[in-house]
């Protein structure tokens, strides 16, 4: 009862302050937390110790069991007994300390490789005191010029022993240091080559199941809204202040720095003159999937995380929250669909790392930017319960239309009927001013519904979807066979391309 | 045979005034009804003065009336009121003020009558222009642009918009302690607000000299001038003067860069003589953006050269009684330009040296001669103002205007019909208007609309209409959108900027006023609306003040229009004083964290500075409040605003009831306190967290001033501390007592430098560590030391975590061990190098110290600037490059060498 009233009262508050144009996306709230996600998902939170400041800014798992957690005050605690099914006898060490914000860590034979502000850095404890002793500065391709917002991201090992890195611009604005604002890999050999330009303000940078890079990337100059974006090397991925260090010799390789975009455009229209300008993979509705992305993580545990294997989930700082992810290839680029996961994390989330038995560790913080977890900071675990949601599993894009996978059979008659859907398609202006209003929107039908006989996918036929538009799917009248409704009926598919087939 | 030359002027002048005429601007018609709609037909109506002869029954029109004249004489030039009444349409494109002389063959004489008339009022006041430059900033910050449309970096007319309200040719038209006044209260000259209060009194000046910019005052000498001399070209550093000629030459009003005659890439030198009256040592501060000097007396004194944003360099003199001269060079790349100059010493405090100088020698201590701007010089014939006013009622000058001789307002002698007996094509619509009719110039749509609007004034009653005329007569549009009408012009979009880009548009663009009547209480709105505001601190832009001038339905309509479900009474269980602390606690930065983005009663958020929390209660209603916390999206679509609340339900559901409705309602009460509420919690200190080395060290890498973006501090138990630079690769500070104060870099954001907490910092020189010198003669290498190809390799800790640092170049590699040692009440600082290289490698030379005086004090020690001490040993001192050099001879032997050297200080 309470439920319907307030949406009442919101329908009532729509109508009264928003042009009319933008009162059909405001109806929905952002990923709302329903009652129903603890039954499927757990946190759990672990408990550092007494007047230890633990902003989570990097997880990495050790093949002997611990966890390595890397903070803003440039710490290294390490988790023993992390996998207990009380978080409390977690025993907390700490590992190193005396580093430069940490945003990337990643194990490799013996070795803990540290991405901080101006380096990476590899840390041994030599003496076995449980404590690291030995820091050898592996590569400083980069710059920093005392700017906080220039921030390194570092990912795990790719399979060729590289590590990713994306670098935030100065202020967040501008290129001001060198290779500010671009992507690229430290080789096996500590060498910075820097690979991918464009980018703005990262929060996170991990790999999917095949191998392949991705960073999200924040609402500003150049970013309408937030991101998931591919780093492809030669690539740009839409912020041209990075375009100064062409240049330098170290990314001479890559020839000559790409056209400038028109600002005002959309991002599709510029990718269609720009050859090198890489489309986000999934663009994150503005304050409905979160409003700063941030870490990315793989499902790799074939299962044990539940029924989402190798798909992509990707944390939210504001909204402090775990969205998911599933991406394909149209015409050889990847593109995809974001769907509300999982909320209530303590604090605002920054790094996700799968851990060995399948779950989720989770860092958080809130220092300088507001979040909708409470707490200043948390490490938490997200575990699976065993049962499986009535989900949209995936959703591929069609010549005419989409395609829904459920992770059960769905009813026939309500998944096969067009008025269980509705949709809503838009996108944001690609511009050099910070963010961007919906703009371009229209209201595409789903005409048909087509269920495959074993209930767990359906066929949509839609009329009118456009390309280059986030496509906005509500599922509101779908049940499953046992007359479940989806846990999460929303989902949002970035259409930079159609397929032809 | 003269009448008929006179008469074929008149008609020639006719004619090309006719063909050139631009029809009257009036913002709302330009932007809304350019199609001719009756309501464009009723805005004109008041808009053009139409219904002050002309009247109408109808109460709701928002008359508008002229400038009052009354004191007319100490603002605007003679020559233009000439040229002005002789033609307006020539003289101010798009004037909304008619021609009321066009076709009377005695207007020459009527117009010098009203000449002398409105010159008798007042007579013109002169004033140097100061701040043009402060000026330019305002004008294209603070919102002038959003109806007068972008002007050049001299105050020129840019490329207006159909909409943009002209200001016709501010230069010949104003004086500038007059337009400095009218800025300052337009009210008081323009009673019916079209023309808002946007600036404070300095502003004000600022804005008009930056607008008056070029107007030739005749300065010719006397304090507060100086002679100029300009050029064009583009440099990085002072050119020589000797080898340029220059663009233009002569005296200026001081040190006022508003010589220049572009935006950039030119440079200019002001020259001037002052008095000194005191014998003394004077301080100079040269603030410029980018290069300056200052040369006192040919002796250069202020060395501020180079392209840089704005920088203050300072330099000292002795000064004997008598008159010197002052020399300033001053240069612009891009971007901005600023340049102050101010003198201080016996007796001068402070003061700005352009006021002080005197352009030749022979006018040091005379009063500036700047009393007039040529072709306004009158002589007031008392026949003619006699004259004039009979002109001023017959003409209906007085219809619109105000102008009172004596305290007595002059009547207008002349009446329309009726605005509802009029009809189309007659009279001011005619295209042929006759004798003694006022020529308006309008355009085809302006005679369709006001053709149709005399056969039927368009109603204004509905609260939609209220509001939708009133935004339009008051060009409130030009700022703010309601229901998707109006709002920023997407070609001024670029004007409105914020000091806050991380807010977004939020932070910069005037908010839309849909729901304002919701959302703000009708007090505040009238405050606002008459007073202006400026309660968004990070936004340019404010809200202009109208004086009074928008009439009360306009209120009443909002309020009526916009409304929200009302939020019933809320009850608590807990006592009133308890609800309050829960609200702070819910405010503070481990629960809602408003504090973050929030100020409140002025104290500083954590990141962005939003608008002041005490102020939400002055200024919201409570409904609003509510519905606004409760779902910030759907009130305020793309807010960076976070929600706390999902469907109803609070993320902490521990405080109060958990609900939505309660824990907003406990913010509200607690916000009324205003400023005697305590602070939210965590909105106090904080920012303290010291690091306190005690069994063993600390290491804190970030940004440390002294040492870099790339510091890595050691705190030590001993309380002997150093910063190393692992950019530079080297000893950056030590210093003994307090280590480091995390708290900047450890709260909020983490922003700036954070320089050490204890006392009795040494700095160290910076320079390449280690070099190999061909010759005892030879320069050290001034090259980045990265870019002589020296890396950080990191550093080793010992069991109490001290740091080994390691650099290297190729295969040259050093290990450096700083370690305290103290000996009894003696405490020093020794650093340990240990290298490596390949075999072969002989010799390598390390620097020590480099200082202004470094001397040998025995047994291996040196005094550095006679202030701290340096052991090292077969160390020896070297002069070179104007400087004290401590040069330590390192050998190899097997490849290894080690040294040692220590820090007493």
């Amino acid at each position: 009862m309470k439920t319907i009233r307030f949406s009442l009262a919101g329908l009532l508050l729509t109508a009264l302050f928003l042009p009319l144009e933008l009162a059909s996306a405001q109806k929905k709230k952002g990923p709302v937390k329903s009652a129903g996600e603890e039954e499927y998902y757990k946190i759990l939170t672990f408990t550092p110790p007494e007047g230890a400041v633990v902003e989570g800014g990097a997880i990495e798992v050790l093949p002997d069991g611990r966890v390595a957690v890397g903070t803003r005050r440039g710490e290294i605690w390490m988790l023993e007994n992390a996998y207990d099914t009380d978080p409390k006898n977690a025993k907390w060490t700490r590992f190193a300390h005396g580093l430069h914000e940490v945003l990337g860590l990643s194990w490799k034979d013996g070795w803990l490789y540290v991405t901080q502000r101006p380096d990476v850095t590899r840390i041994k404890d030599s003496k076995g005191t449980g404590k690291a002793d030995t820091f050898e500065c592996i590569t400083d391709g980069w710059e920093i010029n005392g700017d906080y917002h220039e921030y390194a991201f570092g990912s795990r090992f790719d399979k060729d022993g590289n590590i990713w890195i994306t670098l935030c611009l100065t202020g967040s604005f501008n290129s001001s240091s060198k290779f500010r604002g671009w992507a690229g890999k430290v080789t096996k050999d500590g060498k910075f080559v820097p690979t991918t330009s464009g980018v703005r303000s990262p929060g996170g940078i991990g790999m999917n199941a095949e191998g392949e890079v991705f960073y999200t990337d924040n609402q500003g100059p150049w970013n309408g809204t937030c991101h998931l974006k591919h780093v492809k090397e030669g690539g740009f991925v839409g912020h041209p202040d990075s375009f100064k260090w062409y240049t330098d010799p170290a990314a001479q390789y890559l020839g000559a720095a790409p056209m400038v975009p028109k600002s005002g455009s959309r991002i599709v229209t510029e990718a269609k003159r720009i050859p090198q300008l890489i489309p986000p993979v999934v663009s994150f509705p503005y304050g409905i999937m979160g409003q700063s992305a941030s870490g990315v993580e793989c499902d790799l545990s074939e299962g044990k995380f539940g029924p989402f294997a190798k798909q992509l989930f990707v944390g939210d700082q504001t909204h402090s929250t775990l969205m998911r992810c599933f991406i394909e290839k149209v015409n050889g680029r990847y593109q995809g669909v974001c769907f509300p996961f999982k909320a209530g994390f303590g604090s605002g989330v920054v790094p996700v790392r799968q851990g060995k038995d399948g779950s989720m560790f989770v860092g958080s913080t809130n220092r300088g930017w507001g979040s909708r977890g409470p707490k200043p900071f948390a490490v938490e675990r997200l575990t699976w319960t065993g049962k499986v949601p009535f989900e949209i599993k995936e959703m591929r894009a069609k010549p005419d239309g989409f395609e829904l996978v459920f992770t059960k059979p769905a009813d026939a008659a309500t998944a096969g009927d067009p008025k269980s859907y509705a949709m809503s398609c838009y996108t944001y202006i690609y511009q050099g001013a910070y963010g961007s209003p919906v703009v371009d929107r229209t209201t595409p039908e789903v005409t048909k519904a087509t269920v495959s006989p074993d209930g767990l996918s359906v066929r949509l036929e839609v009329k009118g979807i456009v390309e280059g538009n986030i496509h906005e799917l509500t599922s509101k009248g779908v049940k499953s066979k046992d007359s479940e409704g989806l846990l999460h009926t929303e989902a949002y598919y970035t259409l930079n391309q159609i397929p032809k087939e | 045979m003269i009448r008929y030359v006179f008469v074929t002027g008149l008609v020639v002048a006719l004619i090309s005034s006719l063909a050139t005429a631009k029809s009257p601007i009036v913002a709302g018609f330009e932007r809304f009804h350019a199609d001719g709609s009756p309501r464009g037909g009723r805005l004109l109506a008041t808009e053009l003065g139409c219904v002050n002869c002309h009247t109408s029954g109808d109460k709701t029109l928002l008359v508008k009336q002229g400038p009052i004249l009354t004191e007319v004489g100490s603002r605007v030039r003679v020559s233009w009121l000439r040229k002005y009444l002789s033609d307006p349409h020539a003289t101010k494109p798009g004037t909304t003020m008619p021609h009321v002389l066009a076709n009377d063959p005695d207007a020459k004489d009527k117009v010098e009558a009203l000449v002398h008339l409105l010159a008798s009022t007042a007579s013109a006041k002169h004033d140097r222009a100061k701040g043009a430059a402060a000026g330019r900033d305002l004008y294209g910050k603070v919102g002038c642009v959003a109806c007068h449309g972008p002007r050049d970096a001299s105050g020129k007319e840019g490329t207006l918009l159909p909409s943009s309200v002209p200001l016709g040719d501010l230069v010949s038209k104003y004086t500038l302690p007059g337009l400095t006044k009218f800025l300052q209260n337009p009210a008081h000259t323009r009673p019916s607000g079209r023309m808002p209060k946007l600036l404070d009194d300095k502003m004000a000046a600022d804005v008009a000299s930056y607008l008056l910019q070029g107007q030739k005052m005749g300065v010719q000498g006397g304090t507060g001038t100086t002679g100029y001399k300009y050029y064009q070209g583009s440099w990085d550093r002072l050119p020589d003067f000797s080898k340029l000629t220059p663009a233009g030459e002569g005296v200026a009003s001081g040190i006022e860069l508003a010589v220049a005659t572009r935006d950039s890439d030119y440079a200019v030198i002001f020259e001037g003589y002052f008095e000194i009256k005191k014998e003394g040592k004077y301080s100079f501060v040269l603030n410029s953006d980018d290069g300056s000097k200052l040369y006192i007396d040919g002796k250069l004194v202020v060395d501020n050269d180079l392209i840089h944003a704005p920088v203050a360099k300072r330099g000292e003199t002795e000064l004997k009684v008598g008159v010197h001269s002052a020399r300033i060079e001053f240069f612009q790349g891009g971007g901005g330009a600023e340049l102050t100059a101010t003198i201080n010493g016996p007796g001068v405090k402070n003061r700005p040296l352009g006021d002080l100088l005197s352009a030749t020698k022979d006018t040091v201590g005379k009063s500036t001669v700047a009393k007039g701007i040529e072709g306004d010089d009158i002589t007031i014939d008392p026949a003619l103002v006699e004259k004039g006013k009979g002109v001023f009622a017959s003409a209906g000058c007085a219809s619109c205007h105000t102008l009172a001789v004596k305290g007595k307002p002059i009547e207008s002698g002349r009446k329309g019909e009726a605005l509802v007996k009029l009809s189309e094509g007659k009279g001011c619509l005619s295209d042929r208007p006759g004798m003694g009719v006022p020529v308006y110039g309008l355009s085809d749509a302006q005679k369709k609309a006001l053709a149709s609007a005399i056969k039927a004034l368009p109603e204004v009653k509905a609260s939609k209409e209220v509001i939708a005329e009133t935004m339009t007569v008051f060009n409130c549009y030009a700022c703010h959108a309601r229901d998707k009408v109006g709002g920023v012009q997407p070609d001024l979009d670029k004007a409105f900027q914020t000091v806050q880009p991380e807010m977004g548009d939020e932070g910069r663009l005037p908010p839309p006023l849909d729901g304002a009547g919701a959302k703000l209480q009708a007090d505040y709105l009238n405050q606002i609306l008459n007073n202006g505001a400026h309660h968004r601190p990070y936004m340019h832009t404010r809200m202009p003040g109208f004086g009074g001038a928008v009439p009360a339905p306009f209120v009443a309509a909002l309020k009526e229009s916009d409304k929200l479900p009302a939020i019933a009474e809320v009850k608590f269980a807990d006592p009133i004083g308890k609800v309050k602390s829960q609200a702070r606690y819910l405010s503070g930065g481990t629960a809602f964290g408003c504090i973050k983005c929030h100020t409140f009663n002025g104290k500083k958020a954590e990141g962005v500075q939003g608008i002041d929390m005490t102020l939400m209660p002055q200024r919201l209603e409570r409904d609003w409040f509510h519905a606004y916390i409760a779902n910030p999206q759907a009130v305020r679509p793309g807010t960076r605003m976070p929600a706390s609340f999902v469907l109803g339900k609070s993320v902490l559901p521990d405080v109060l009831d958990g609900t939505a409705v309660q824990q907003i309602e406990a913010l509200w009460i607690y916000l009324k306190d205003g400023a005697t509420a305590q602070a939210p919690a965590g909105m106090t200190g904080g920012k303290y967290i010291p690091l306190v080395p005690t069994t063993t060290a600390i290491l804190y890498r970030n940004f440390i001033e002294g040492a870099g973006a790339r510091a890595i501090a050691v705190g030590y138990p001993e309380k002997m501390h150093l910063a190393f630079d692992a950019n530079g690769l080297r000893l950056a500070m030590i210093w003994q007592g307090d280590f480091m104060n995390a708290g900047r870099h450890w709260t909020d954001r983490g922003v700036g430098y954070e320089p050490p907490a204890g006392d009795n910092i040494v700095r160290l020189h910076s320079g390449v560590p280690f070099a190999v010198l061909k010759s005892v003669e030879e320069v050290w290498p001034t090259d980045d030391v990265r870019k002589l190809g020296w890396r950080f390799r990191g550093y080793t800790l010992d069991d109490k975590e001290r740091p080994t640092f390691r650099y290297a170049l190729g295969e040259i590699e050093v290990q450096d061990l700083p370690l305290p040692e103290v000996k009894g009440k003696a405490t020093s600082l020794k650093r340990t190098f240990s290298l490596t290289a390949p075999a072969g490698t002989q010799e390598i030379t390390y620097r020590a110290a480099v200082s202004n005086k470094i001397e040998p004090v025995g047994d291996g020690a040196f005094k550095v600037d006679g202030t701290w001490t340096i052991k090292a040993t077969s160390a020896r001192v070297r002069k070179s490059a104007g400087k004290d050099e401590l040069i330590v001879p390192v050998s190899f032997k097997d490849g290894k060498a080690t040294f040692a050297v220590e820090y007493v200080w």
